[in-house]
């Protein structure tokens, strides 16, 4: 029970050191205003439009694939924890599970998935280049 | 068994994942024009498959890795039936994807794990193979990206799904949590051994049901399945109707030997392992079930809606034979599948064909269809009585063995109520029938059909007329893989 | 000591929270976080049954396949409200309603 005592006083330091430093600013700022000072901070340039914006929906598909192949990692953790005692056949295995998921990042490679610029689609409505 | 020793066993899946994967890299390398190959090699490797599942039955049942799968003549004849019907459904869709090589690649994907799902015997296994099932199904229902409804097939099924094997997942928690166990044999014995608070199991229970009922389509779990069906290009909806339900039968019929009763060495008697009234709730379900899918397929007018819910009264009639745990009953529930796989992909492959000749998928589209195309109406017409279970159709047998098994189980009113539901369903398969024939429609023109679609159609209607007066065959195949591995 | 009830009773919350967050919510991303509390609340169950019950290490193998089953199903579903939303660019399910009879 002690240690959770511990834990119990750490808690209410963490919180009375914020509060008071929170409180001590508030105190002392001094209050003006102006349109520069309310303005969202991007490194010094003056930003452009709402921050609820449509992102580009690449932006989405690059974030599914890392995330499909992000959690492969979870099999890899526990492997190599164990993977001493369990030798040569854990290795194969595990190699052959690598090698499934590379043919899925060769498909996605493949198909341009992973391209940032992609060739622009043609499209039956879009008015073709002259001379072509 | 340990891992390597297992592989031996495990060659038809292994074969089918290395058959997977090298689709997916034929597919990369091949030209847009030239990639009707990969539905060629997807049913190669469907082919070889079955071969090597055919092989298998020479096998002694016994527990591979570990305990994670078992092998025994039911397993095998459930990973016949399911890559069966995907090597039918390459042919069927090789006229509307031709060029669609990814979609042979999820098909193959489907199998696999439809074949996992017939052999699981470990919680962790049921979630992994069904969520492979599922993931990949949900991708092919919104196949066509460009239609809307399919769009909102796949959307609606997969929030479905993701939830119900959500709340499967939370009823094996507590199953774990009672017993310690994962796996289903050690499960059944920590059941019988100790007496376990029965509501508890009873709540676990229900979850569980949820979620399997989910994947077939068992009310009050159907809500996903007219949308589905409706809205998915027609092929996939032929292949969720019978391989994933079969599979879905498969767990459930693992599911009722090991955990929900026990069986005896013989295979003949089952006793409960636990007062939970598991056969009560499901015989219950299953008449909720074909009741409220034939009340709801008398008001359609879209014909492949009509379908989905001739599919969930299917489901009822299996579900009641299951309910009255017998191996009888298990018996019929195989042999019926293997009848309604011809019957039902016939009856879509006639809308699948038809749809673009007259236009639309409503009913009454059909309408004097028997004078357009007199072979594909007669065809259509053989399909939908042995839906409805009329002799000398495939149907009828499929049916006879169905009520058989609940009656001799002594369960007379279950057995009244699925019989007053065939009547009611003959009603809407009827008027399909009535609408080809007996009406002429404005259109008279002849619909010409291919060399291709007539044959396709004849492999579905020839099963469906022999079965239905020589089906000593398929119910001695049934009878011999009514062999349990029992641990 | 944190008992095993505790655990319990928080997983019992935490599912119940997902089930009403289904059933409530309107926007389908609502209901894929849902689906999440769900499985999170199966993780937990099988950790805490594998920590309180005699050593059985099955629990924990579970809850690292269950995590993965859910980024999958994620990834997919997130591919498929993409796609809805690109034609429609709305996702509110009391909407998506093409066929109704």
């Amino acid at each position: 029970m002690a240690s959770f005592y511990i834990a119990l006083l750490f808690l209410a330091v963490g919180f009375l050191l914020v509060g008071l430093t929170v409180l001590f600013s508030r105190l002392l700022h001094p209050r003006i205003n102006y349109p520069e000072k309310n303005l969202t901070y991007e490194c010094g340039i003056i930003p452009e439009g709402e921050s609820w914006i449509k992102f580009n929906s690449r932006f989405y598909v690059i974030a599914l694939i890392f995330l499909i192949f992000d959690v492969e990692i979870l099999f890899l953790f526990p492997w190599a924890v164990v993977f001493e005692e369990l030798g040569l056949l854990a290795f194969v295995e595990m190699f052959i599970f690598i090698v499934i998921l590379l043919v899925g990042l060769a498909y996605v490679w493949v198909k341009g998935d992973l391209d940032w610029i992609k060739p622009r689609p043609e499209l039956a409505h879009l008015p073709k280049e002259k001379g072509k | 068994m340990n891992n390597l020793e297992s592989l031996q066993f495990f060659i038809p899946e292994l074969f089918l994942t290395a058959g997977l994967l090298v689709t997916i890299i034929v597919e990369l390398l091949l030209k847009k024009e030239q990639k009707v190959f990969t539905a060629y090699l997807a049913a190669t490797v469907l082919l070889i498959t079955i071969f090597f599942l055919i092989r298998q039955y020479a096998i002694e049942p016994a527990a591979l890795f570990g305990g994670m799968v078992v092998i025994d003549p039911m397993a095998v004849f459930f990973k016949i039936l399911t890559a069966v019907s995907t090597l039918i459904i390459v042919f069927f869709s090789i006229p509307s994807f031709r060029v669609k090589a990814e979609y042979y690649v999820l098909l193959l994907a489907t199998t696999l794990g439809m074949m996992l799902m017939a052999q699981v015997n470990d919680l962790l296994m049921i979630i992994l193979a069904m969520e492979l099932v599922g993931l990949v199904s949900y991708v092919l229902a919104g196949y066509r990206r460009s239609d809307p409804k399919s769009g909102e097939a796949s959307l609606k099924y997969i929030l479905f799904g993701a939830a119900s094997t959500g709340i499967m997942a939370f009823g094996f928690s507590y199953i774990y949590g009672l017993t310690g166990q994962t796996n289903l044999f050690e499960i059944q014995q920590a059941l019988q051994s100790t007496q376990h608070n029965p509501v508890i199991l009873f709540v676990a229970f229900v979850l569980i049901i949820a979620g399997l009922g989910y994947k077939i389509a068992m009310v009050p779990f159907h809500f996903w399945l007219p949308d589905v069906y409706e809205g998915a290009p027609t092929p996939v909806t032929a292949f969720f109707s019978v391989g994933p339900k079969a599979a879905g039968m498969a767990v459930l019929i693992r599911f009722i030997i090991s955990i929900v009763a026990g069986v005896s060495a013989d295979g003949q008697t089952f006793t409960a392992n636990a007062p939970i009234h598991a056969q009560e709730l499901l015989a219950v379900l299953a008449v909720l079930t074909m009741t409220l899918g034939n009340l709801s397929a008398l008001q359609q007018k879209n014909i492949k809606r009509m379908m989905a819910y001739s599919s969930i009264a299917h489901a009822g009639y299996m579900l009641m034979a299951l309910a009255v745990f017998t191996s009888q009953s298990v018996e019929a529930v195989m042999f019926y599948l293997v009848v309604y796989m011809f019957m039902n992909f016939g009856a879509f492959w006639v809308i699948h064909r038809m749809t673009p000749h007259l236009g639309s998928e409503e009913i009454t589209a059909y309408t004097g269809l028997g004078y357009r195309a007199p072979l594909v109406a007669v065809a259509m017409g053989v399909f939908m009585f042995s839906l409805t279970g009329l002799p000398p159709l495939a149907g009828f047998i499929g049916k006879f063995y169905l009520f058989a098994a609940v009656i001799k189980a002594e369960w007379y009113i279950l057995a009244v109520l699925g019989v007053l539901n065939s009547v009611v369903s003959l009603y809407y398969y009827a008027y399909v029938t009535k609408v080809m024939f007996l009406n002429r429609g404005d259109d008279e023109s002849a619909v010409s059909i291919s060399s291709y679609d007539t044959a396709l159609l004849l492999v579905f209607l020839i099963p469906t007329l022999v079965l239905g007066v020589y089906w000593v065959p398929v119910i001695s195949w049934a009878t011999q893989s009514l062999h349990f591995f029992l641990g | 000591m944190i008992q095993l009830n505790t655990f319990l009773i928080i997983s019992a919350i935490v599912f119940s929270t997902g089930i009403f967050t289904i059933l409530y919510k309107k926007n389908v991303i609502g209901i894929l976080m849902g689906v999440e509390l769900i499985l999170n609340s199966v993780n937990l169950n099988f950790i805490s049954f594998a920590k309180y019950s005699d050593a059985q290490i099955n629990g924990q193998m579970i809850a690292i396949f269950i995590m993965i089953l859910a980024a999958a199903e994620a990834a997919i579903a997130l591919a498929i409200i993409l796609n809805i939303y690109r034609d429609r660019a709305m996702v509110d399910v009391t909407l998506i309603d093409e066929m109704k009879n």
